[in-house]
């Protein structure tokens, strides 16, 4: 293809004046109003307080069941408050686990009484038995339910507003945590930059053996530390620059009002942690797997079981149900009251 | 009323572990609603001296620090940089190396927060900044998303929120196309005129930003070298450092060919519309083309870039070879997928191009010419090197084709010299000792690194990175160089050093293919501008045609004369001749 194809295939008209047309409209993005569905859009209190029991049910409970009702929950949360996508790396990192887990588990594991297949393959003796078989699913169900959790955890908060509301226990540490936060991606775009200027050197970091590869990437490390190193440096003469360090600093927040749905959360919040702890007094949320393993299902008539098994349901129907689209409309009704310049609203303040 | 903001009386700065002073002996007095402009070579002292001007130097860079500095009535010896934050605010080279929180509003709130204001107070300061700098859009978007221009506009409105007295900025245009960097100055002019705030200003492209100050100060090895008002500036500048000045003062400057008397010199035009002025009520000059390009070598005031020689490139010229360079065929790339920052591009290269490519911040420039060595992969469309398929070679294989310098040359850096350094890349490309041992001395030559070979890139100024980083990539002797926005934070002179070594090669035969925002760069350096926006090619032309017309991606030379002289871009392609 010449040239002058290549100017006709998309050579547009320079706009007006000479100035060509500006490609930002391509560009546009969410940026200029909060999150309006699910989980996200409630008050960051209240989805933290909803996250962390949902995080407190995934790593404390036991029963394979109850942790599946708990996956269940959270990948609701996720679909609901639309972050499945920016969630699914994490997912797929848990299943990758999960699928280690499997394979490591016959090696470790051979407590089992019900023996399937037992073989010996060198040194190792590899015994694979009915409860090993549901030891690794309860743990890989479980594991998953974590780092779902976690997902909902990274991709849901708006990390600055858990940098307010941590500020009236403490801002330094908030300001810690919201700094790793921010500078995750920054570390990751660094080692994506670092690691492509030497493909463009040249340098195959992409094939050969693991350990060719390894000794290739080697280098990469010392020019990521350096450059974590300059950039720290740089922050940190912004932070001084700007007044940082300063005594008498506030918190600033934007006003947003609770809701009925916000408290509604955290009731459901609440009442989750309310069910493990029952669930952890009475045994029933615990669970073994050798050298028999329990009935995940146990006798319906126990009472206490019973309580904590309505609490559950309860907050599994509560927690996805108090954020659906109603809070998520009710909350840009807000957030324009909040934009119109009236009495009493943030904007309507007074001189600094 | 306060007859100055800022003083520094013989302030002699050094940092830790270095001989050398980084200011040497400066004295100065700022006073307020001055806007003052900071000229200087790379490492001349410019940063430093913003550094001093809100106690940053010496409090958290340590080092030996003689004289006195006080601002807003505080000793910066003794007073901390946090205390001076207040009256003081400074906006940094790098944006992203000054962003603290997530996203843009808590951003802009940060500072307020620091100084203990109110949350009424804060709310209304975060909007109104967010105003001022067009950002309101931007209020919930996290700074990971946003584009280096974006970044740069944050960090302004997060100190304009703090409402400084004193505003120190660091080359804050070199990131941003020159409609944003318009926005920008204009914002920070309206800051100085409606608030009386006293404005630093630390940058390269005098032509962007000499119009707007009130002083100027030319910094050397340290030291102050001129500290005048704009005009008197001009005027010592045009009698053998032409290359600080403004494109239609050096247009004047060169009428007067050394003969002139100092009143002379003291009105050289800034800004087109002085020059325009200054063109009517001439009775007795006329200018003329001057066909530079064709016929001789530029003038000496801005150094000699070398005319394209005969590979470079004609349309019709290309028509039949068997290859491209680099052939674009239908490309469409960027993420997320439904919403391509490209979208049908078409694009051929050819051997001995030497080709800007132009945009506004976004267009997709950085983009496009990732797709040249295969670091970015197209959605769709394919892309060929040299004849092959780009997808069917690793990038490291590309690498012997194609160098390419991206926008962070420390990114490049992974041994302890520079001279380990081209070893290290001879050895990645596998080219053998006879080979390398002749490329080596070539590139050590072409770039000047005879005096860097035993230095650690990582200490190197950023023009030295540069050219380190770019003969890094090229030990390959490769067709094609690719340069993502190599004149950032690069002095007049290196500028010109650079543009003559693109050049050269053009002429030799390599495509040479150049990002930037740099217009005056591309004008002067560039035998054809190719102008992305709007998911597309909107302009692919030899540099005269592209260039000519344009309201913002134009020189001041071809703004000023493209009625009377259409095609003429910079002051060599006219001359003066008697009317």
């Amino acid at each position: 293809m010449s040239p002058s194809t290549a100017q006709q295939g998309r050579t547009a008209a320079v706009g007006p004046g000479g100035r060509p047309a500006t490609g930002g409209a391509r560009r546009e993005r969410w940026a200029g109003r909060p999150p309006t569905h699910g989980l996200a859009a409630a008050q960051p209190a209240a989805a933290l307080a909803g996250i962390a029991a949902l995080m407190v049910a995934s790593i404390v409970i036991a029963n394979p069941i109850q942790v599946a009702v708990v996956l269940g929950i959270i990948l609701l949360v996720l679909v609901l408050s639309r972050r499945m996508h920016a969630a699914w790396p994490y997912l797929r990192f848990g299943l990758y686990i999960t699928v280690f887990l499997f394979i490591v588990n016959p090696l470790v594991s051979q407590a089992g009484l019900d023996v399937l297949w037992e073989t010996e393959l060198g040194p190792l003796h590899i015994v694979i038995s009915i409860q090993g078989v549901y030891f690794a699913v309860g743990m890989a169900v479980r594991l998953v339910a974590v780092v779902a959790a976690f997902a909902l955890y990274t991709t849901l908060l708006d990390q600055d507003e858990q940098l307010a509301i941590m500020s009236r226990v403490s801002f330094r540490s908030g300001l810690v945590v919201s700094l790793a936060t921010r500078m995750f991606p920054v570390l990751s775009r660094d080692a994506a930059r670092i690691s492509d200027a030497q493909r463009a050197r040249g340098v195959e970091l992409d094939r050969g053996s693991w350990r060719d590869k390894a000794t290739r990437r080697l280098p990469l490390l010392g020019a990521l530390i350096s450059r974590s190193l300059e950039r720290a440096t740089d922050i940190a003469e912004s932070m001084e620059a700007r007044g940082y360090g300063r005594p008498g600093r506030r918190a600033w927040r934007r006003g947003r009002r609770w809701r009925t749905a916000d408290v509604l959360i955290v009731l459901c919040a609440a009442a989750a942690v309310a069910a493990v702890l029952v669930g952890l007094a009475t045994g029933i949320a615990s669970f073994n797997y050798f050298p028999l393993t329990d009935d995940p299902f146990p006798d319906l008539s126990d009472p206490s079981w019973l309580v904590t098994a309505v609490a559950l349901a309860a907050a599994t129907l509560l927690l996805p149900g108090a954020v659906d689209t109603r809070l998520a409309i009710r909350r840009r009704a807000h957030d324009a009251t909040l934009k119109r310049p009236s009495a009493g609203t943030p904007l309507q303040a007074s001189e600094p | 009323m306060i007859d100055s903001i800022a003083r520094l009386d013989h302030v002699t700065y050094t940092y830790p572990e270095r001989q050398a002073p980084a200011l040497r002996d400066v004295t100065l007095t700022l006073r307020p609603a001055e806007v003052v402009l900071v000229i200087g070579g790379s490492g001349s002292g410019k940063s430093t001296l913003l550094r001093a001007l809100c106690g940053l130097v010496p409090h958290f860079h340590g080092g030996t620090f003689s004289g006195h500095a006080v601002v807003a009535d505080q000793d910066t010896r003794t007073t901390e940089p946090r205390d001076l934050a207040e009256h003081v605010g400074m906006v940094f080279q790098d944006p992203e190396n000054q962003a603290v929180m997530v996203s843009v509003e808590r951003e802009l709130a940060f500072g307020l927060e620091n100084l203990g204001l109110a949350g009424s107070a804060i709310s209304r300061l975060v909007e109104e900044s967010l105003i001022s700098l067009g950002l309101s859009r931007l209020r919930h978007a996290e700074l990971a998303t946003l584009s280096g221009g974006e970044l740069q506009k944050v960090a302004l409105a997060a100190v304009l929120a703090m409402q400084p007295q004193l505003l120190l900025l660091d080359e804050p245009t070199s990131q941003l196309d020159p409609v944003s960097s318009e926005d920008l100055l204009a914002a920070v002019r309206r800051l100085s005129e409606d608030t009386g705030s006293t404005i630093v200003l630390a940058e390269h492209r005098v032509e962007r930003c000499l119009y707007l100050a009130t002083r100027v100060l030319y910094m050397e090895d340290g030291a102050i070298r001129q500290d005048t008002d704009p005009q008197s500036f001009a005027a010592w500048a045009a009698r053998g450092r032409r290359e600080l000045l403004p494109p239609v003062a050096r247009l004047f400057a060169g009428r007067l060919n050394g003969a002139a008397s100092a009143d002379d010199l003291v009105a050289l035009p800034m800004t087109v519309k002085d020059a325009r002025r200054r063109l009517a009520l001439d009775e007795t000059d006329v200018l003329v083309s001057a066909d530079v390009r064709d016929a001789a070598p530029v003038a000496p005031a801005t150094a000699a870039v070398p005319a394209p020689g005969p590979a470079s490139s004609s349309r019709r010229a290309h028509r039949g070879r068997p290859a491209a360079a680099v052939e674009v065929r239908h490309l469409t790339a960027g993420y997320p997928p439904d919403r391509p920052v490209l979208d049908e591009v078409d694009l051929a290269l050819w051997p001995g191009d030497l080709v800007a490519v132009m945009g506004e911040n976004g267009a997709g420039k950085s983009t496009l010419v990732r797709h040249f060595n295969g670091m970015a992969r197209p959605l769709t469309g394919k892309v060929f090197l040299g004849g092959t398929e780009v997808t069917s070679m690793s990038v490291a294989e590309a690498a012997r084709t194609c160098a390419f310098l991206g926008q962070n040359p420390g990114a490049y850096f992974v041994r302890d010299s520079v001279a380990d350094e081209l070893d290290f890349s001879f050895a990645a490309l596998g080219i053998a000792s006879a080979e390398a041992e002749s490329t080596r001395s070539m590139l050590i030559s072409d770039l000047d690194l005879v005096a860097l070979l035993d230095r650690d890139p990582r200490d190197l100024s950023g023009g030295e990175r540069t050219r380190v980083a770019l003969s890094i990539v090229s030990c390959g002797d490769p067709a094609v160089v690719v340069l993502d926005e190599p004149t950032r934070g690069m002095d007049p002179t290196h500028k010109n050093d650079l543009a003559a070594l693109l050049r050269r090669w053009a002429n030799a035969g390599r495509c040479v293919v150049v990002v930037t925002h740099d217009v005056e760069f591309a004008a002067r350096t560039a035998d054809r501008v190719v102008v992305l926006g709007d998911g597309g090619v909107l302009a692919d032309a030899p540099v005269r045609e592209a260039l000519h017309g344009s309201l913002f991606f134009s020189t001041q030379i071809n703004r000023l004369l493209r009625r009377e002289l259409p095609g003429a871009l910079t002051e060599d392609d006219v001359v003066w001749t008697a009317s």
